[in-house]
């Protein structure tokens, strides 16, 4: 974060500053600040955080590699082929308006309470951003790059991994980009509903148990993990268009 | 279409025939059957109703928050530098993790649904409504200002149609978030609509009339992304409509 | 009327570069001008010497630094003054893409005037532009020449005193260039505005103005003025064989290579 960008925290310091004066530590709806980073480790609790956190972070990011892998393959074979295209069209298009919250107790049911069966529900969810962003860069690639592939004798293969996957490499990584906060979210989500393992459990279970400082403890860690993965998502992001700005000099 | 026809048939054919048993996985026909069931008590419309009640009225909701604080901080580059960061590290946050909290604060009510379906669809709005805003290109305020245009003039007439395609697709973002919130909060807190019904039938062991949900919500996602859609081209030339495609 | 002239510089300066922590650069440094009423000047230099400066400034959209006087009609220029039209270099970012043609040229106009004299004024300057049958289209359906003339014609409609011009027709091909040209001379005839015409191409400021006024240097100033006295009404392949064009060309291009 710039030093242009601090006085932006102005408004929140002062909420929470605020909070602090006015709330009281045993507040039902909104204890203190200062009471949450203690109620994280009350009643012994204090065990659980870094394998939760270990937890979330590893179903996250399971997930949001099958979908990357599973979306840019889909991606591909959509973008160069008309007809897969308009075939499935119809089909994605309900499964990507499908509310990912609606998919988790069919999986529970069908696939158990477990890890596997978070990891395809971040699966499903994250996967469309990175899927349809895939298939746009392909079909909008300048036709002259493939016939220029062709022109060279390049093989298949060839083609794909030199040509191809280059090219669209800024429209994969824009994708992933927007994958992956609904990726944690989706994460937490599944957490939450069927609280096996990680942070969104760990929410839950406070919440069910009435400790709202340790709720709000809770929210704070998985912002920070939120704003962690996305700000390397986005270096990333960086890295890859400053290197093909690069390509062209 | 056909693909999904095909699908069904398969699945039809899979589970009939026991090729494939999964344990608790209906087929299509029990599917359709419990389908109408539901259709026919009535029960299906009566959830419909409340899920798409409550996402239409936070996302309104949100929307008119989202554009007017938007606004302000698109057009205030004081507004924007004293609290950009803020509403930045706070979008940051899951808006999932917060419906532990407003369960806390709010119980198990239909109040609790609709804050969290305000709270989720205020940020994309409020976000693409900024960023449009502010991606004015600098010749296009030049020249509001060459043709002597009045301040409110340069913003009714300049700044609110540029920034229009990118407010419709914060708009549309907040609508399948709204959506998708309005259902947890019902999965998990006011029991009633499209949420709730999901669970109950999770809980009595009823994947048939559960797939029945998920499809309708999956229904009524496209239903939703269509009519906005539909919206966006009534409202926009269609030279703009490209950047909402995707 | 008096012998006022329409602008009038005075040891102008201009600096750019507004980024906090940046040095300003200074762009203009002691530039005099005047311009008289009804006077067609061109302004020459090349690439980044500051012409775009000089013209905003003339606009009203970039303020001078202290010291420099910029008159318009005797009065100091503080923003846009009214009067003055500016014809954009970019056109396809200074139209409005969700106006009509006829919508853009009546921008300037709305909550001015009444209806039916916008809509006169309106097909007035579209027909003199040449465009009264594409009243209705969108601005992109337009190729780049027309959708110049619909700017050019936005600037008309107010019937502004000055018209300002940033290399309007630089990104033309030369068929619609010399076809804008005439175009611009018939207007700048039954009008009698006073224009200001940055280019860099040395024929056209020959061809179109009374006076051609070389920028050159850092800071830049104005290192030669060459007027240019071919007869008008001018036509493009009559005025471009006379002596006094060639003369005055020869004398422009002279001052910018040096040779
Ligand atoms: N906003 C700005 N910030 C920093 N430098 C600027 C800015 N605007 C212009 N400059 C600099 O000021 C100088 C003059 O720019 P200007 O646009 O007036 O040149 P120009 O003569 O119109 O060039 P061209 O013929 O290419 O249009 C250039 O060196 C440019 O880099
Ligand atoms: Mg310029």
């Amino acid at each position: 974060m710039s030093t242009r960008s601090l006085p932006g925290l102005l408004p929140l310091i002062a909420l929470l500053g605020l909070w602090q004066l006015l709330g009281s530590p045993d507040s039902p709806f909104f204890p203190a600040p200062s009471s949450w980073w203690p109620a994280l480790f009350t009643r012994g609790q204090g065990a659980k955080i870094v394998p939760a956190v270990l937890d979330t972070i590893r179903t996250f990011g399971l997930g949001l590699f099958i979908a990357t892998i599973l979306g840019v393959t889909l991606g591909i074979l959509i973008g160069v082929s008309r007809q897969v295209g308009r075939a499935v069209g119809p089909t994605f298009e309900f499964a990507r308006a499908l509310p990912p919250a609606a998919i988790v107790p069919v999986a529970t049911l069908l696939l158990g309470f477990d890890e596997p069966m978070k990891v395809v529900v971040v699966v499903l969810a994250a996967l469309w951003p990175i899927l349809l962003n895939t298939s746009s860069g392909v079909q909008e690639l300048p036709p002259t790059l493939l016939d220029t592939a062709r022109s060279l004798r390049l093989s298949r293969t060839r083609t794909v991994f030199r040509v191809l996957l280059p090219s669209v490499m800024p429209a994969i990584v824009l994708g992933i980009r927007v994958a992956t906060p609904i990726a944690l979210v989706i994460t937490l989500l599944v957490e939450y509903l069927t609280a096996v393992n990680g942070v969104g459990a760990l929410v839950g279970e406070a919440q069910r148990t009435f400790q709202p400082a340790r709720v709000y403890a809770l929210i704070v860690i998985a912002g920070l993990i939120s704003l962690i993965v996305n700000s390397l998502v986005r270096s990333v992001e960086d890295g890859v268009s400053r290197r093909r700005v690069g390509d062209r000099l | 279409m056909s693909v999904l026809v095909a699908l069904a048939v398969l699945w039809e054919v899979l589970v009939r025939f026991k090729i494939a048993e999964v344990q608790f996985l209906p087929a299509p026909s029990e599917i359709a059957a419990a389908a109408q069931d539901e259709i026919l008590s009535g029960e299906i419309l009566g959830r419909l109703v409340h899920t798409v009640g409550v996402t239409a009225l936070g996302w309104g909701i949100a929307s008119v928050i989202g554009m007017g604080l938007g606004l302000l901080l698109g057009l205030s580059p004081l507004a924007y530098r004293y609290s950009m960061t803020s509403f930045e590290v706070t979008r940051a946050i899951p808006p999932i993790t917060f419906v532990p909290a407003a369960l806390l604060i709010f119980g198990f009510s239909l109040k609790m649904e609709l804050v969290l379906v305000i709270y989720g669809g205020v940020w994309p709005v409020l976000i693409n409504t900024i960023g449009g805003v502010r991606s004015i290109p600098p010749e296009l305020r030049d020249v509001g200002r060459m043709l002597r245009l009045s301040r409110l003039e340069t913003i009714r007439k300049v700044v609110l149609p540029a920034a229009l395609p990118s407010v419709l697709v914060g708009l549309r973002l907040a609508l399948s978030l709204c959506l998708v919130l309005a259902i947890v909060a019902e999965m998990v807190g006011n029991p009633a609509g499209l949420g709730n019904g999901l669970i109950s039938a999770r809980q009595a062991l009823q994947p048939a009339l559960m797939f029945v949900y998920v499809i309708v919500a999956g229904l009524l996602g496209v239903a939703l992304n269509s009519t906005l859609r539909t919206a966006a081209k009534l409202l926009l030339p269609s030279n703009a409509l490209k950047e909402l495609a995707s | 009327m008096d012998n006022q002239p329409r602008y009038e510089c005075r040891k102008l300066r201009a600096e750019v570069g507004s980024r906090r922590g940046e040095p300003r650069r200074i762009v203009l440094d002691d530039v005099s001008f005047a311009v008289a009423p009804g006077e067609f000047v061109s302004i020459m230099g090349r690439s980044g010497v500051g012409k775009t400066t000089l013209l905003r400034i003339l606009a009203g959209l970039h303020e001078a630094s202290a010291g420099s006087a910029v008159r318009f009609n005797g009065e100091d220029v503080s923003g846009p003054p009214e009067g003055v039209s500016l014809v954009f270099q970019d056109y396809t970012s200074s139209l409005l893409p969700w106006r009509t043609v006829a919508k853009n040229v009546e921008l300037p106009l709305e909550g001015r005037l009444p209806i039916e004299e916008r809509r006169a004024r309106v097909a007035e300057a579209l027909e003199m532009v040449g465009l009264a049958d594409r009243a209705d289209a969108q601005p992109f359906e337009l190729s780049g020449g027309m959708q110049q003339r619909v700017q050019i014609a936005r600037a008309l409609a107010s019937r502004p005193v000055a018209l300002l011009m940033d290399e309007p027709f630089g990104a033309l091909d030369a068929l619609t260039k010399a076809d804008l040209e005439d175009q611009l001379l018939e207007i700048f005839a039954a009008t009698g505005t006073t224009v200001v015409f940055v280019t860099h191409d040395i024929e056209e400021a020959v061809y179109l103005s009374d006076r051609v006024l070389v920028l050159d240097g850092t800071p830049a100033k104005i290192v030669a003025e060459i007027p240019v006295s071919s007869p008008r009404p001018r036509t493009q392949m009559l005025t471009r064989e006379s002596t006094e064009f060639l003369e005055a060309r020869h004398r422009v291009h002279e001052v910018i290579f040096g040779t």
